[in-house]
């Protein structure tokens, strides 16, 4: 065999095995990134537990000693983010990243409802908005936009509690709650302090949605907007 | 959930069309890794100057050059080389300058000879000052904006030990870089010893620099003389000599510094020179060479891979440019209504954002990478096995922000120049 045949072969073998070793490298990468969120996993049971004995105790403690409000965790707060860019990276198809965005969107289910019961009950009144958009292509081409405003506003506006959900999320929990609150498939969905609107065309005409309290307060927020 | 990180979303669609090129970019590294680590290369890097003092006749065509044809002349007479075995044939092609004083000013030392003629381009140059040297055994050829050391023509000599190399190459570099375009192109060229070293192990050289190559008489007057070659002679002519059997090989510690364009016009103008010469010899009276296994590393890597390297770099480019100002587009309209301090905000790196979770490794940013530390390792060798002088770091950073700008532009113009079959001045 000649000095080239010889030496073109070894490089094809080389190439071959360095790409071999990126795309294991990558996706050993992305799989530490879901291994990483499982820790998570623990923590947002905490949360879950948490919001549980925060309702249980509603029925029997003063308002003022719960008033306060709910405040997940830390680690839960990143969650959301952390769980969108695995998403892309491991695809939103990934049984471990669905798993976690289920059990994500479970706990945000629970914290609506406490600090719904707690606005009933104590008289606490948090700004909340719920947001649904869809990653079917095509059938949102707004809600990158909406996600970003509603970033920004939660940002500025710390007693904002907003809380956003994939509407096509194959969970029981949250069909149950589009269907309490009569959620229509146009996205992005908005359900501001309980009233229902559709689509997005500025951040001006989304703030127009919240109430003027909202822009005066100053305290702390929950979960962020996807 | 929806992706509100302003990152750029990954386009697998496009990333596809990348992908042959990082491949073969890859490989063609790979090929010149193992090629580099081989024992004939091995063996060429351990040769010596040559103490035999064949008759040699250096030739320095030129037109226009008179700020540069003096130290050029110099640096031939300043050559570690019995004078009596070396000529120096000065041939002014038609100057409209100064250079025929330049030159006529030399005339009075034996061992060089001037040639005045009439404006008809470097390969008819060439050819003159070969016929005046009948009995030269080696001929050189030198530009007249190059200067080389004193040792450069006995390290070249010491290539012709072997009967079937018709000509050998130089180290070349950059006379005194200066400016962020010089040091960057000297960075390439130290890169181009790298790779002329290694690919002449496996006889795979298709040019024969003008600034200074040497090349057995024989063979040249064998093989007709020089030609136009669309403008590339040097391309021409080692191509032509490729096709009749004989080996090109480098001699990477023959020294050579040549003045290289200092503003981006007239690199873009030089390279697309280069570049058509290359598609023009390619696609005509070569093309029989591209794919012939009977060329083996010419004919099998080299030359496809040089037409890969025009058409990926196009590809690349506007793959790269349509994904920023998509990006940019994106963004804008992500962002429009939004107060533009918060959006600055989200660019700066916080606690959360350098989080490894967040690390942005994907497949295509990976070979990428690894293609592109290919290309700084081959540059660290070239300038290890040439003992280069003076630094390249700036050069290199030179090269990793520039290079990919400005050379789209010389390959796009390239292309479109022989698909229009519009020709150019040579400056």
């Amino acid at each position: 065999m000649s000095l080239f045949a010889r030496n073109a072969l070894i490089a094809l073998a080389i190439t071959i095995a360095i790409i071999a070793t990126v795309l294991y490298a990558v996706n050993f990468l992305n799989q530490q990134r879901v291994a990483e969120l499982r820790t998570i996993e623990d923590q947002l049971a905490t949360d879950t537990l948490s919001i549980e004995t925060q309702f249980a105790l509603l029925e029997e403690a003063p308002c003022e000693d719960i008033s306060a409000g709910t405040t997940l965790s830390q680690e839960v707060g990143g969650i959301g983010d952390k769980l969108a860019y695995a998403e892309e990276h491991a695809g939103a198809d990934d049984p471990d990243v669905l798993r976690l965005k289920e059990r994500y969107t479970l706990l945000q289910i629970r914290d609506y409802l406490l600090t719904k019961r707690l606005s009933e009950t104590c008289g606490v009144k948090p700004t909340v908005a719920l947001y649904f958009y869809s990653n079917v292509p095509g059938e949102c081409d707004n809600c990158d936009r909406a996600g970003y405003a509603l970033s920004y506003l939660r940002q500025t506006y710390p007693t904002l509690r907003v809380y956003s959900f994939d509407y096509h999320l194959d969970l029981a929990a949250l069909r149950t709650l589009i269907s309490v609150l009569k959620v229509e498939p146009n996205f992005p969905a908005f359900v501001i302090q309980g009233k229902r609107t559709y689509g997005f065309s500025t951040l001006e005409e989304l703030e127009k949605a919240f109430p003027k309290s909202l822009f005066a307060t100053s305290t702390s927020s929950t979960t962020k907007p996807r | 959930m929806q992706n509100t990180v302003l990152d750029a979303p990954p386009n697998m669609s496009l990333d596809f069309f990348a992908y042959p090129f990082i491949f073969a970019a890859i490989y063609f590294q790979a090929f010149l890794l193992v090629t580099f680590l081989s024992a004939p290369a091995v063996a060429s890097r351990r040769r010596v100057a040559s103490t035999k003092t064949p008759l040699v006749a250096m030739i320095v065509p030129c037109y226009n050059e008179e700020k540069t044809v003096r130290g050029t002349v110099e640096s031939l007479l300043a050559l570690d080389y019995p004078k009596d075995q070396l000529r120096i044939i000065l041939v002014n092609d038609g100057s409209i300058d100064g250079t025929a004083a330049v030159m006529d000013s030399f005339a009075h030392e034996p061992q060089v000879t001037v040639i005045h003629q009439k404006n008809q381009g470097k390969h008819v140059a060439l050819n003159a000052g070969i016929e005046a040297v009948p009995n030269a055994e080696l001929i050189g050829c030198l530009d007249a904006d190059s200067f080389v050391e004193a040792g450069a023509l006995r390290e070249m000599i010491g290539c012709f030990d072997d009967p079937q190399v018709g000509a050998s190459t130089a180290a070349m570099s950059v006379h005194k870089p200066s400016n962020t375009l010089e040091r960057m192109q000297n960075a390439e060229y130290i890169l181009g010893i790298a790779l002329r070293h290694i690919l002449a192990t496996v006889n795979g050289l298709y040019v024969t620099p003008g600034p200074f190559s040497v090349y057995r008489r024989d063979v040249v007057v064998e093989l007709g003389g020089f030609r136009n070659g669309h403008n590339t002679e040097d391309m021409e002519m080692a191509l032509r000599i490729q096709r009749a059997g004989y080996a090109i090989d480098s001699a990477p510690l023959a020294r050579v510094f040549t003045k290289a364009p200092r503003s981006v016009p007239a690199l873009v103008k030089q390279r697309t020179r280069w570049t058509t010469g290359f598609l023009r010899n390619m696609m005509n009276e070569y093309r029989d060479l591209v794919g012939n296994p009977q060329y083996g590393a010419l004919g099998l890597i080299v030359l496809p891979l040089g037409f890969l390297a025009i058409i990926g770099g196009i590809i690349m480019f506007l793959l790269v440019a349509y994904q920023t100002v998509k990006h940019i587009v994106e963004t804008f309209f992500l962002t429009s209504g939004v107060p533009v301090a918060y959006t600055l905000s989200t660019f700066v790196p916080n606690a959360e954002t350098l989080q490894w979770f967040y690390l942005p490794v994907s497949i295509m940013a990976l070979l990428a990478f690894i293609a592109l530390a290919g290309s700084l390792l081959f540059m660290v060798v070239g300038k290890s096995i040439s003992k280069t002088p003076g630094s390249m770091s700036a050069g290199i950073i030179g090269y990793l922000l520039l290079y990919g700008l400005i050379a789209p532009f010389w390959l796009i113009r390239a292309v479109a120049d022989v698909a229009t079959s519009n020709k150019r001045s040579w400056r």
